[in-house]
């Protein structure tokens, strides 16, 4: 291959650092309408009454919107396929309010000192509600969250609002419980995993404007241009023709900006007051009223025989996911279904739980979207029976794990939020992975702890994780590509690149199988007007089901591009080779550039397009083994991750840098997970770690070492051989760090973050 | 926060008349927690064209204009000197360099911040805090004084005395502010000891000084006994991001080991 | 109040509110390189030259600006160039967002400090927060500017 997994430069990374305009916030009109959201100080509180007589009256101020003024459509923010798995459980504006920080009412004004003037001029009486802040508390609780009204699921998802249950599921395969009681050992642990905020550099933002054809051209920082044109188009009830929609560059998602946060805003502005209007959330608002990860506990229990096969798991999960049901049932199913696999040849399987409603910041879509928090707590689980067992983690897991060329039935019977799709591991290099990441980080010598001085002791730990490439039979994505005279392509995807180097990658693919190099193939994305549909950028599926797509429309573009060379040169198809430049025959050649041309201006004129779509009939995991190695100062119980070390198999890296770059932002995105950050409320529901002064996200110094390598991986399902990247590297950290924790201190921590204070007190107890 | 009117003082007369003149105006630092403060202020006063943004070596002492900056006062080579460079050591820990442009000696030391990581090394030293119009009191005095302080600070005077300190700060992140933060130093034989973000703002262990500082020679059993005391005389208290129990633990520790590294350095 | 100060060595005249920082008044006269990731001095995305030296935008009021040199990336473009070219060399570009603030403050760092070692260029550059990129690649890409290894 000649450009794909070669070392490719990523297409916007000049341009980006050289300043040019670029984020969303960049390309707002300079007249924009300033709008500002006005938050509810109360946990759960009823709105008696709002009066904005002064607001309204207020000089600069357009627009002040309450419940009052806005459709009575409900809806999910959620950017899913349609119909969601998510119940439509949100309004516009509500007359209850539901989180500290949720939507009470809206402003426009010229600028933004009137805008925030307006804020404080508006008079609300709340009549406040008991709120309900503990998830194990809020089934059945006295206090309901959603008892309004026209609120309902798209299909069965176990939706409850009357007890306060989002979504709810259960599976199983055999008979846990009779498995168990015959087993030789067990382990019976619940873990506790915690809401992370996504934290990502560019705060939400969105700005509209009205074009000259009257339609309403939106720019958002999102994951997901498509479902959020359709679902302004539903709840707005404006005629999807008459919405576009744009996603510029994106300063990081990571699942924060796969649901919508202000389009709904800047939309109704602009379409009531026909002028350009801004919404950009400050960091406060990125914290309060975005979304963060769904926390979770989850009761585990395995069972294994004395030699060491793994013979049962029941995994029972109960998530809380906010006030509102944005990806409650499908975050709670992934850490079922991209988590249990991986230990394939057990006699029983169980999982099943509850996704529940609390007055918090709602929970949304996450990296690892959950198999982050079911790794932790099985991989664990799996360390706590191997200290039972006395048997090496190491060895446990390359006796149970699953292998290439298997299946599991968890993958026929769970989906997202529907059936699943059974398939084998056509390509699965975990035992490559394991036993070349044990080599790296030295496990056999370090296993399980080193003593390097009185007080500091090292111990190494690990995990084995699986994700998903897109979801399969759901999620579409397509391409076009346009030959230019010259030679040169145009390649539109409805793809979103949100950093993660979609665009690159896609060109990439298209120029490997055009023969050409990336820099003939002009990348275009995300507008919902020029480029054909995609779902967006999640579930690990842009590499996977765009690439496909792309691989797809470049196939078709060859062909049509032989049938117009053999047309040019009088030659059946047959006769003629081309690589990429130049169509040769026995007696001719004609360069690819003159074609262009010709068909633009001399003969046999026609523009040659090429569209090609793609839908994964299976979701081939792509896998990692995690290690590190921590150094504990048992006095303080802080602790060094001194090197952290990744083997991963995502099948062919289209673009080995950028593949690389992918696992070290996830490991350590997850490394902030398990070790650092914490999103604390008060007693009254208050986020408490609303800033960045308290939030505190890995730095380059608390990051040391880290070594990823890629296994040599080839899935004939994926473009080129390739799976994806994008998620699996957030998956061991947390996993990762607690085994190692263990390993040096003999301190099992069960509730994320893994902290010194926990360290401590767990050395102290076992004195 | 917002302000109406912005007054660069001519002199420090100027400052203190135009601080005055209206009970809500402010004197401006580095400008780093306007955003913190919700209030309304008439005025907001600049000191920047007084010349407090020098560092002046003079043979026994260091003169710090309050309006120094935290990069400029870390990478000054006199106080790189101070104690074998704990000060410059611990200043230099403080976010990033583009913060500590910006924030000034001055005001992270009028402001009494609890989680300050510069107050706690300079408590360990002999520091005057000089204010317009005359007054000059000790930093430890300053610390534990009361009420509303609407003079001017314009320097600090660090004596320069021959001798190693420690500093540690814990916490989080790289980024985070101080769990704990702990200053000790040994200067002409003296031994101090000053322990901040308790929560409460540093406070010297006045009783374990006077133990060690009354010793003929300090041993491992005098160490452990200075950290014990160190930690009963001085408040601890919890937050939300770390335990009472938890700051004791780390305080016992650190305080330990800072003194056996002050006491490894006694030539 | 009418401030003038230097933005990329020209003059720049703004009329601005006491209370207004640096990081506004730029971005409202459409200076968009600069870039609002927090606007509480914790994250380094607004970052920007102040005669030389790295400060927060955010931070800085416009007021105290006057007659002072301010630089943006378009005032270190050739630079910039080749610090990018490094990025995409070692697989370092993700979002992009964080890279002009850093930019700068690695433009600063390699003009202040001396040799420095990798733990002072950590340290220099530790206020520059990174989501994506785990910081590897970026450092990499840095270290190979800063030493003149291209």
């Amino acid at each position: 291959m000649k450009t794909v997994n070669h070392k490719t430069p990523s297409l916007g990374g000049k341009g980006i650092m050289m300043g040019r305009p670029a984020f969303t916030d960049d390309l707002a009109d300079a007249n924009s309408l300033i709008v500002k959201i006005l938050r509810s100080p109360h946990a759960f509180a009823k709105i008696k009454s709002i009066d904005v007589t002064e607001a309204r009256a207020l000089p600069g101020v357009e627009l002040v919107l309450t419940h009052h003024d806005v459709p009575r459509t409900s809806f999910t923010r959620a950017g899913q396929g349609y119909p969601e798995p998510s119940p439509h459980d949100k309004f516009i504006l509500d007359e209850y309010v539901r989180y500290v920080g949720d939507e009470v009412a809206c402003v426009a004004a010229v600028s933004e000192e009137i805008a925030e003037k307006a804020l404080s001029l508006i008079k609300v009486e709340y009549e406040v509600l008991e709120p309900v802040l503990d998830f194990e508390k809020a089934k059945n609780n006295a206090s309901v969250l959603h008892p309004e009204e026209g609120i309902k699921e798209m299909f069965p998802i176990g939706f409850l609002p009357k007890q306060n249950v989002a979504a709810s599921y259960a599976m199983h395969v055999g008979d846990v419980d009779k498995v168990l009681a015959q087993c030789d050992v067990t382990v019976t642990q619940s873990f506790y995993s915690q809401a992370q905020a996504h934290a990502m550099l560019e705060p939400h933002c969105a700005n509209a404007r009205l074009d000259f054809q009257n339609r309403l051209v939106i720019y958002t920082s999102t994951q997901t241009p498509f479902h959020v044109r359709r679902i302004l188009s539903q709840t707005l009830a404006v005629p999807l023709s008459k919405i576009r929609v744009i996603k510029p560059r994106v300063g990081g998602g990571f699942g924060g900006k796969q649901a919508l946060h202000g389009e709904m805003f800047v939309a109704l502005v602009t379409l009531r007051t026909g002028k350009p209007s801004r919404i950009a959330f400050d960091r406060k608002e990125v914290f309060e009223s975005s979304y963060t990860r769904h926390p979770m506990r989850i009761d585990m229990r395995l069972g294994a025989m004395k030699d060491g096969t793994l013979k049962a798991i029941d995994c029972q999960v109960l998530s809380d996911t906010g006030a509102y049901g944005e990806h409650a049932l499908t975050v709670f199913m992934v850490a079922g279904s991209k988590v249990l696999p991986l230990y394939n040849k057990v006699d029983a399987v169980a999982f099943g739980g509850e996704v529940v409603y609390t007055n918090h910041t709602p929970a949304g879509a996450y990296r690892g979207y959950g198999a982050i928090q079911g790794n932790y707590a099985l991989e664990s689980a799996v360390d706590m029976l191997c200290a039972k067992l006395k048997m090496d983690p190491a060895e446990f897991r390359k006796k149970n794990m699953i292998r290439e060329g298997e299946t599991s039935p968890i993958f026929a019977i769970m989906g997202e939020g529907t059936e699943g799709t059974a398939m084998n591991m056509d390509s699965c290099k975990l035992d490559y992975c394991l036993d070349r990441g044990s080599e790296l980080i030295g496990w056999k010598k370090k296993f399980p702890r080193v003593v390097v001085g009185p007080h500091k002791v090292r111990g190494v730990g690990m995990s084995i994780a699986m994700q998903g490439s897109g979801i399969p039979l759901i999620d579409m994505g397509s391409a076009t590509i346009k030959l230019n005279d010259d030679g040169f392509y145009n390649l539109t995807v409805g793809a979103t690149d949100i950093g993660q180097g979609s665009d690159t990658i896609l060109a990439q693919i298209a120029a490997e199988e055009l023969m050409t190099t990336v820099d003939k193939m002009v990348v275009y994305s995300s507008d919902t007007d020029l480029t054909p549909f995609d779902t967006g950028a999640y579930a690990s599926s842009t590499t996977f089901v765009s690439g496909n797509a792309v691989l797809n429309a470049a196939t078709k573009m060859k062909e049509l591009l032989l049938t117009e060379a053999s047309l040019s040169l009088q030659v059946p198809v047959s006769e003629i080779t081309f690589d990429g430049k130049t169509f040769k025959t026995k007696k001719a050649t004609l360069s690819l550039s003159d074609l262009a041309n010709h068909l633009y201006y001399n003969e046999h004129q026609k523009q040659l397009t090429a569209t090609g779509s793609y839908v994964g009939h299976k979701s081939p995991p792509p896998f990692m083994a995690g290690f590190a190695e921590v150094e504990v100062d048992t006095e303080t119980g802080e602790f060094e991750i001194l090197e952290y070390v990744s083997v991963v198999d995502c099948g062919t890296p289209i673009n080995p840098g950028l593949a690389k770059g992918q696992v070290e932002g996830g490991i350590t995105q997850g490394v902030g997970m398990a070790c650092f950050e914490d999103v604390k409320s008060s007693p009254k529901g208050k986020l408490l770690s609303n800033s960045f002064l308290y939030y505190k996200i890995p730095t380059t110094l608390d990051i040391k070492k880290l070594t990823t390598e890629f296994a040599q991986s080839y899935d004939e399902a994926g473009p080129f051989g390739a799976k994806s990247v994008g998620e699996i590297g957030i998956d061991t950290p947390p996993a990762v760090i607690a085994n190692a924790i263990y390993n040096a201190t003999g301190v099992r921590i069960t509730s994320l973050p893994v902290t010194p204070e926990k360290i401590i007190q767990g050395l102290k107890a076992k004195k | 926060m917002a302000f109406h009117h912005y007054h660069r003082a001519t002199s420090l007369e100027d400052a203190q008349q135009t601080l005055l003149s209206h009970p809500s105006n402010i004197l401006l630092g580095g400008g780093l927690w306007i955003k913190k403060s919700n209030a309304e202020a008439d005025t907001a006063v600049d000191l920047s064209l007084l010349g407090l943004d020098q560092i002046n070596e003079k043979e026994d002492h260091i003169e710090v204009g309050a309006m120094v900056t935290l990069r400029d006062f870390e990478t000054n080579p006199a106080i790189q000197k101070l104690g074998g460079g704990f000060v410059a050591h611990a200043v230099g820990q403080i976010m990033g360099v583009a913060l500590r442009k910006l924030a000034t000696v001055g005001g992270s030391i009028a402001a009494k911040l609890p989680f300050s990581d510069v107050i706690t090394p300079l408590l360990t030293l002999d520091v005057t805090l000089v204010f317009y119009p005359k007054k000059e009191i000790k930093l430890a005095d300053y610390l534990s004084s009361k009420g509303k302080n609407k003079d001017i600070l314009t320097h600090l005077i660090i004596k320069k005395t021959p001798g190693f300190g420690f500093f540690k700060k814990v916490g989080n992140t790289a980024l985070d502010f101080a769990q704990l933060n702990i200053a000790i130093s040994r200067l002409n034989s003296h031994v101090a000891i000053a322990l901040g973000s308790r929560p409460g703002v540093a406070a010297l262990a006045t009783q374990a000084m006077a133990y060690l500082n009354g010793c003929a020679k300090i041993g491992p059993k005098d160490i452990e006994k200075a950290a014990e005391m160190a930690v009963a005389e001085l408040s601890f208290a919890s937050t939300t991001f770390a335990s009472e129990d938890y700051r004791k633990t780390l305080a016992l520790t650190y305080v330990r080991r800072g003194l056996e590294e002050v006491l490894a350095h006694a030539s | 109040m009418q401030v003038k100060f230097f933005l990329n060595n020209r003059p720049f005249i703004a009329e601005v509110s006491p209370n207004d920082f640096l990081l506004k008044t730029l971005r409202d006269h459409h200076v968009t390189s600069v870039k609002n990731g927090c606007n509480e001095s914790s994250c380094g995305a607004c970052t920007v030259l102040l005669d030389g030296h790295p400060v927060l935008s955010c931070s800085l009021l416009t007021v105290r600006v006057e007659g002072r040199h301010i630089t943006t990336v378009e005032g270190i473009s050739e630079d910039v160039k080749i610090l990018s070219d490094l990025f995409s060399d070692e697989g370092a570009d993700q979002c992009g967002f964080c890279n002009t603030g850093l930019a700068l403050a690695v433009y600063a760092l390699k003009r202040e400090l001396k040799n420095p070692s990798d733990e002072e260029i950590k340290r220099y550059l530790v206020g520059n927060l990174c989501r994506c990129s785990g910081y590897q690649a970026q450092f990499k890409a840095i270290v190979r500017y800063v030493r003149n290894e291209q």
